[in-house]
């Protein structure tokens, strides 16, 4: 298990957009591994490639029902409408109130680089649109109504 | 990404010390706090809602529980550790769907989030004991000391039962007391320039919410105010943002139901804001007359005209204008001058809880002074033959009846017409004054 180090809002990193990943090397094998220790340790319930200095279209999200990879994933379809808190681990403590797409339809590769499609409602809907944005250089700060508030941190 | 840990108990806290501690309103904290956290579910906003006003509504009565159980005593401990004691055992003693280890453990938990991990042990301790002992809490005795016993029982401060209890009797004064613990519903008043009284019903209806007709036998002709529940937020019923409807308390609404401004009539509403008896007295004008809506600063102008804006009326305008200073260009130009004016506010305990820990008797007879500035004024506004109707939002001799007797000895050349004390145990509504004077000379 290798954690990386979670760049932090305000990192130029961030406001990149991400090249697509052509082959799966041992290389990205293992920036995966990496993003999902990361994002586990953090517990953080989605962590894109950028969030930790890699400028690679990869991320990984667990909403509580396993982990998902990932690679160049694109949204085919959206609608609906959800508005509530999200944060991030690049700004955490801190949360604010985001519209997002109630229901997501994406494609996306896997690990062994094939195609598959995913769809999402609610809370991973929002996860997928997170982090897709992360892949454009988009932080949910952009998208915020109103305060970004300080959410209490657990001991 | 993360999803946020927000708990309600947390916001509920800050809401509480933002009241207790800097004076906020619990009313408009509240709302503020819906309206941010409006993703939360309908439970967790009434679980807010209930916490928050319950530990204001029992100040008193969780303080006395506390102090039986704690060697530290309530004022002096650290205001976030009463708070939090206060929240926790009004869960353990009033809320039932609340198991007593959760009411205990989120207390802890909440103390150390606030920086007081020194104190976990002191929080556990006391709550555990008290959620142990809670069939045993020995209240004071009800025959040797009435006030004090009421005063634990309603939350109300000793020196505001003695008042009622001089004023209008002890029965009354506990059964006023006692009114302000029930929950009421919110009472609007039908704007019929835009529907109907049945045409609402069946509209909020077909949206799960209940409206019912209020129903007050004194006043049989009052057949436009309904009072509606089951609603999540109120901003987001459509009817609300059309204008169809306006909050406005029964008790308030009857101020201007009385005074009956007519068809033609000039009115001048000299304490306006937020503007619901200036928007209710619009509509009796029936499209001829006028309406002067006042306030005496640019906030309070700008809720009128806010409230205007959402209600079509055209025969209404807001204008910033001190009640206290003459506008000589107003002196008998009104058939009716509606003077509602700054109050104790102690008939609206149910609406504003916390006002009873803040108002003092000093508050009271200062306000008195206040009210008697404002009528020399504003009387001169009336018209022969017109009236001015004065009336406040308390209980409070000094400030209703003997305010009237005061401007009767001064103006002569009225005569009272209608004087009534509403008390809060009458319906659901708030405790109001209200006296009607004709000019006569």
């Amino acid at each position: 298990m290798a954690l990386r180090t979670i760049r932090m809002h305000g990192d130029p990193v961030l406001g990149k957009v991400c090249r697509e990943v052509m082959e799966i090397t041992p290389k990205v094998k293992m920036l995966i591994e990496d993003m999902l220790d990361t994002m586990y340790e953090a517990q953080g319930v989605g962590l894109a490639a950028p969030q930790v200095g890699i400028l690679k279209r990869i991320v990984t999200i667990d909403i509580g029902d396993g982990p998902i990879v990932m690679i160049n994933p694109m949204i085919l379809k959206s609608d609906g409408e959800q508005t509530g808190g999200e944060g991030c681990l690049s700004l955490p403590g801190k949360a604010g109130k985001v519209t997002r797409p109630n229901h997501v339809v994406a494609k996306a590769y896997d690990i062994n680089m094939e195609e598959f499609e995913i769809e999402g409602t609610e809370l991973l809907a929002r996860a997928i649109c997170h982090e897709i944005d992360h892949l454009e250089g988009h932080m949910y700060t952009e998208f915020v109504e109103g305060d970004i508030y300080d959410v209490e941190e657990e001991e | 990404m993360t999803t946020e840990a927000v708990s309600v108990r947390a916001i509920s806290l800050e809401l509480l010390l933002s009241i207790l501690k800097e004076g906020e309103y619990s009313h408009l904290e509240l709302s503020a706090a819906l309206e941010k956290y409006q993703y939360l579910s309908k439970q967790e906003r009434g679980f807010l809602t209930r916490l928050t006003q319950g530990v204001l509504e029992r100040q008193i009565e969780l303080d006395y529980i506390l102090n039986q159980f704690s060697n530290t005593k309530t004022n002096k401990m650290k205001p976030v550790i009463r708070c939090i004691l206060q929240m926790g055992v009004y869960q353990l003693k009033y809320m039932d769907s609340v198991p007593p280890s959760a009411a205990c453990n989120e207390a802890v938990r909440l103390t150390a989030k606030k920086g007081f991990s020194q104190l976990k042990g002191f929080v556990n301790g006391v709550l555990r004991n008290i959620s142990r002992n809670l069939d045993k809490i020995v209240y004071p005795d009800e025959n040797k000391s009435p006030i004090l016993a009421a005063s634990v029982r309603y939350s109300i401060p000793e020196w505001m039962l003695l008042q009622w209890s001089r004023d209008y009797g002890e029965q009354k004064a506990k059964s006023v007391a006692a009114a302000f613990l029930k929950k009421e519903r919110t009472c609007v008043r039908v704007n019929r320039m835009k529907t109907t009284p049945e045409a609402l019903i069946q509209a909020l209806k077909r949206q799960g919410i209940a409206a019912e007709r209020v129903v007050f036998s004194e006043f049989p002709k009052l057949d436009y105010a309904l009072y509606l529940s089951g609603y999540d937020y109120l901003a987001k019923i459509p009817e609300f943002a059309d204008g169809q409807f306006t909050v406005q308390d029964l008790s308030s609404m009857l101020v201007t139901h009385i005074a009956a401004p007519k068809k033609g009539d000039y009115v001048i509403d000299v304490c306006g804001a937020p503007g619901g008896k200036s928007l209710h007295a619009a509509e009796l004008l029936l499209g001829e007359g006028f309406v002067e809506a006042r306030d005496l600063t640019d906030y309070k102008v700008s809720l009128i005209e806010e409230n205007i804006k959402r209600s079509g009326l055209k025969q209404i305008c807001a204008r910033r204008i001190d009640a206290k200073i003459l506008d000589k260009d107003s002196v008998e130009k009104a058939d009716l001058v509606l003077a509602d004016l700054p109050c104790s506010g102690l008939g609206t305990l149910r609406k504003k809880p916390e006002i009873r820990y803040r108002i003092t008797k000093e508050d009271e007879v200062s306000l008195v002074k206040l009210q008697r500035e404002i009528l020399s004024v504003v009387w001169q506004y009336v018209k022969p033959n017109g009236f001015l109707m004065y009336s406040t939002c308390t209980m409070d001799r000094m400030e209703n009846e003997e305010n009237t007797a005061w401007f009767l000895k001064q103006n002569p050349q009225f005569s009272l017409v209608y004087e009534r004390q509403f008390f809060p145990d009458e319906g659901e509504m708030d405790g109001f004054y209200m006296a009607c004077f004709k000019r006569t000379g």
